[in-house]
């Protein structure tokens, strides 16, 4: 696999192990009673916890600490966005990302959430964020593409924009945010990345972007951006009370 | 592995119709060699058609690969031959239904 875009002083490339974003965009689908009933929950908990033994990773927090013991969790989006939840997974392999969004659709998802998932291999590592917060309840999921304006600029432009993103990026990582590198979306969506990040406040998400509309980031980019509240994924699978 | 099914829409972006004929079919030229690497690769190429009448695409390409690692590899060396710099896209990939006639 090539990059499709350079490294830079913050994110450094990835070892390619193959495996392989798992993100979602999810919004709750009115339900008549009984459609989503407490076998539904179950098979759909049941299935999380058999793709955990399999080798993925259940969460943002998981893509910084592998080993630590983790509930699957997603961020609550609700109030801001026309989606209930965005998330990430992370599977072994491109092929058991799409099986997963399969086998996850069958088990009672697809009733629950009407979803878009995206999924891609990892580009660059993660980066922590500086200071040792440990309050990160929020997060922030950025997908993008790279214009025409992009597309058309030399490689020059495009590597002295890159240099202008990262003072933007390092100043993300002074306000104690953690970004899980960047992953590639592009070879089965209309979005070219996705990036995701863990956060302590919602006002430091709206600093960081002020940092890079001062960067003038967005000028290559044409992006769509989500961000929401750290909760457990059961609160958004719990069935309808009857 | 599971067989897999690639919807590739494209048009091509604005820079694309300043380069002069010799260049365009200079890229064309890399892109199909690309096609036909896949091809090799076990890929299978439904066909190209014409959407433009209704969307905001201009063709739409689709492919079916032995498995979704294989549609990942056909796209990323197409991008790495700057098709996506000169080529606005989206792209789908789905599973094969197990039982589906």
């Amino acid at each position: 696999m090539t990059l499709l875009t350079e490294a830079t002083d913050v994110f450094a490339a990835a070892e390619k192990g193959g495996r392989c974003l798992v993100a979602f965009a999810a919004k709750r689908q009115p339900l008549a009673s009984g459609v989503f009933g407490y076998d539904q929950a179950r098979r759909l908990e049941t299935l999380l916890q058999a793709l955990q033994a399999e080798g993925w990773l259940m969460s943002v927090r998981a893509m910084f600490e592998p080993n630590a013991p983790a509930d699957p969790h997603v961020f609550d989006t609700g109030f801001a966005h026309d989606v209930d939840m965005v998330g990430a997974f992370e599977a072994p392999s491109l092929s058991a990302a799409l099986a997963g969004t399969v086998r996850l659709e069958q088990a009672g998802w697809a009733r629950r959430f009407a979803t878009e998932w995206l999924l891609g291999p990892r580009e660059f590592s993660t980066v922590q964020g500086r200071g040792a917060q440990s309050d990160h309840s929020w997060g922030f999921l950025a997908l993008w593409e790279w214009n025409d304006a992009w597309s058309a600029a030399t490689k020059a432009k495009r590597r002295a924009y890159d240099e202008e993103c990262d003072v933007a990026f390092k100043g993300d990582v002074a306000l104690g945010i953690n970004i899980a590198g960047r992953h590639r979306i592009d070879w089965a969506s209309r979005w070219h990345h996705a990036g995701l990040w863990e956060a302590p406040s919602l006002g430091s998400v709206d600093l960081a972007m002020q940092g890079h509309e001062a960067a003038a980031d967005f000028k290559f980019t044409t992006s769509r951006h989500y961000v929401g509240r750290l909760r457990p994924l059961a609160d958004f699978i719990k069935p309808d009370a009857d | 592995m599971s067989e897999c099914i690639w919807i590739h829409y494209a048009r091509p972006r604005p820079h694309w119709y300043g380069l002069n004929a010799t260049t365009q079919a200079a890229h064309e030229k890399i892109w199909a060699a690309t096609a036909e690497a896949s091809l090799a690769a076990g890929g299978s190429r439904v066909g190209r058609y014409h959407i433009r009448g209704q969307q905001d695409f201009e063709t739409v390409e689709i492919w079916r690969f032995p498995s979704a690692e294989a549609a990942f590899e056909h796209w990323s060396a197409l991008t790495a031959a700057e098709y996506g710099e000169l080529n606005a896209f989206a792209n789908n990939i789905g599973l094969a239904i197990e039982g589906s006639p």
